[in-house]
């Protein structure tokens, strides 16, 4: 007798922590009515326990996916096994508005859930325990998290001065255009110009000027290329361009029109006017590479051809001439 | 008159519990093998006239077993016993002309049972002796073992749940070093489209971390399988995945801690990633722990291209305990 006292009493403490505890417990049976309902239930929904043990879940929480948690119930009364779900994989079973004026940063409670198979005594399932777990705070930095990351990505990615693809992640975009064209036969361009005497630039004018100069042949160029072509600052007045689905022929379309957009267009620092152009090397994709190191070389040479051909100025690749 | 009996399996703990399972009064005369090969060996020999057959073995497995005792007419009785319990294992092995199917580990009365069934004891009775005494145990055998009867559990389950068939392997074992694992995961896939999952459990003094690694070429053929219509986008990959990590994780585990006589406490499961490649997987991960007891399982869908591996990582604290509750298993 006393045996079943001390039981009892036990059992009310049991009970006192069960409810009190900071994660939301409920009992459903194997219609989906509740048979538990905790206070982290109660409070965060505002649904006493009277009013919700005993219903159907799905009828006092109407925003809980039916078809979805009928399903991973199933399979935990067909398997005997615990089911997991992730916040990631669904933010939420039952949606609580954030209740934290100053602390609370998400919009509602993101939620781990976990699903049990409760044992009867007489070793069958009839019961299945849904606990919720409050990972809003997890949630929101991992967010957060991985919308900075994407923003350093693209940080990383640019050359500060020009806003163009850096040298590093242009390099990268070549590498990947090459193991394209290798694989689908297109015909593909790369374009590698710089500015004429642009040490004579820095030297009359100034550096603040040259970098001037770099951000205005920037400017020109994305106003010259088509969305699709990647273009980036491979060195100090160094610019790399690729041209996807383009042949040679084509390609000097577009290094005439940009050259002759510099040409005309000069650069105002400081009340001074200044008048500048370039060259431009141009080399198409070739199945004989064996990599894209290969099609930078040919478009250099080309480029050392117009250097040496008089500047201002673009020159396909056509072979070695000697 | 004496019954020559063989146990054929590839694993020195199957045999032992096997050998301790037979009934004590029986009058035979008992071998061993470690594969096939062996078993076909020594049944020709005539000391198998009963075989005690494991299904998953190297060299040369049980269903070839079977269809050389039936295409060479050897004189044999198979009884099957395998940690791999999928309906179609039983089915398909029952058409090769096996006895009878015992689910490992094995239990002292159902094997009782059988033999009484088919009269294969008789009147027979010979001493009480100990056949399997001076079989030695190793700890990586036993934990081999034991994953193998989780491994089967698990199968089982995701064969039912999918309606297929699924093609187990051998479990491998290993105690590495934490600087090893990128190399034991590089050979579990090489893609770049790979989703992972990860979950500690703890229990016992044995701990340690699940993970699954899930090869995305897999998702048409699940998705298919699991009446998914539409899109397959992230959302439903992840939701899939989790569904068949939620199977696998839990089976396996649940298996493992039965076997040991204990019970895990699983944490919430990990995402972590879809999309990534190996190297990925273990960014970051300088770790405290120096050395793993790793746990290789790989699950492979015949006929579909579903293919998965799970990785139980156990930390190098729990490897007394471990030894421990696996000796209680043997002796």
């Amino acid at each position: 007798m006393s045996q079943n006292k001390f039981e009892f009493k036990e059992f009310h403490w049991l009970m006192d922590m069960l409810q009190t505890i900071d994660v939301g417990l409920i009992v459903i049976d194997r219609d989906f009515h509740v048979q538990v309902w905790n206070s982290f239930m109660q409070n965060h929904s505002g649904k006493p326990p009277h009013e919700v043990i005993g219903h159907d879940l799905f009828g006092q929480c109407t925003d809980i996916n039916e078809a979805w948690f009928r399903r991973k119930v199933e399979s935990v009364l067909l398997l005997k096994n615990r089911a997991f779900t992730t916040w990631e994989q669904r933010p939420y079973l039952i949606r609580f508005k954030n209740y934290r004026p100053i602390t609370g940063v998400a919009e509602f409670m993101y939620q781990n859930v976990t699903l049990i198979p409760l044992l009867s005594a007489d070793n069958s399932i009839n019961h299945i325990g849904v606990i919720i777990y409050d990972v809003t705070d997890i949630a929101t930095s991992k967010l957060q998290l991985q919308k900075v990351n994407s923003e350093l990505e693209t940080l990383s990615r640019t050359d500060r001065l020009t806003g163009l693809f850096n040298r590093g992640y242009w390099e990268e975009q070549l590498a990947s255009e090459f193991q394209r064209a290798k694989r689908t036969k297109q015909a593909s361009c790369m374009v590698m110009f710089d500015i004429d005497h642009f040490k004579k630039v820095n030297d009359t004018y100034g550096h603040p000027a040259g970098d001037e100069v770099i951000r205005a042949t920037a400017a020109t160029l994305n106003r010259c290329k088509r969305t699709t072509d990647v273009a980036g600052r491979y060195g100090g007045e160094e610019f790399g361009v690729i041209l996807i689905d383009t042949i040679d022929k084509n390609a000097t379309v577009f290094t005439e029109r940009l050259r002759k957009q510099i040409e005309q267009n000069s650069v105002v620092h400081e009340g001074r006017s200044i008048n500048y152009t370039i060259s431009l090397g141009i080399a198409q994709v070739d199945e004989t590479f064996s990599n894209y190191k290969q099609w930078i070389e040919r478009s250099d040479q080309a480029l050392y051809q117009a250097k040496e051909g008089g500047r201002n100025q673009s020159v396909v690749y056509t072979g070695d001439k000697d | 008159m004496t019954l020559r009996v063989l146990i054929c399996d590839d694993s020195n703990m199957a045999r032992k519990q096997m050998a301790r399972a037979l009934p004590r009064d029986w009058d035979v005369e008992v071998s061993f093998a470690g594969n096939g090969a062996e078993a076909l060996e020594v049944v020709k020999a005539g000391k198998g006239e009963v075989l005690f057959l494991d299904l998953n073995m190297p060299v040369m497995d049980g269903y070839q077993v079977l269809e050389a005792v039936r295409a060479q007419d050897l004189s044999t009785l198979t009884i099957v016993v395998s940690g791999d319990i999928q309906p179609e294992a039983y089915e398909r092995v029952t058409q090769l002309g096996a006895l009878a199917f015992i689910k490992k580990p094995v239990a002292v009365t159902e094997i009782e049972t059988i033999l009484d069934r088919y009269g294969i004891r008789g009147d027979t009775r010979g001493d009480l002796r100990e056949i399997d005494a001076d079989i030695q145990v190793n700890f990586l055998d036993s934990c081999q073992e034991i994953a193998n009867v989780a491994m089967g559990r698990a199968g089982d389950l995701l064969a039912r749940v999918l309606g297929v068939f699924v093609q187990l392997s051998i479990p491998k074992v290993n105690l590495i070093a934490i600087s090893e694992l990128r190399m034991a995961l590089q050979q579990v896939g090489d893609g770049e489209d790979l989703s992972a999952v990860c979950q500690g459990f703890i229990g016992a003094g044995i701990a340690g971390e699940a993970l699954l690694i899930f090869d995305e070429a897999s998702f048409s053929d699940i998705a298919e399988l699991m009446n998914y219509s539409g899109d397959i986008d992230d959302a439903v990959q992840l939701e899939l995945f989790m569904d068949i990590a939620n199977i696998l994780l839990g089976a396996c585990l649940t298996g493992i801690a039965d076997q040991l006589d204990i019970s895990f406490s699983q944490g919430h499961p990990v995402v972590l990633g879809q999309h990534v490649n190996v190297s990925d997987l273990l960014k970051g991960n300088a770790g405290q722990w120096k050395n793993t007891l790793a746990i290789e399982i790989g699950y492979h869908i015949e006929g579909r291209k579903i293919k998965c591996d799970l990785l139980l990582l156990f930390t190098e604290d729990s490897v007394p305990d471990l030894e421990q509750r696996l000796s209680y298993i043997i002796d």
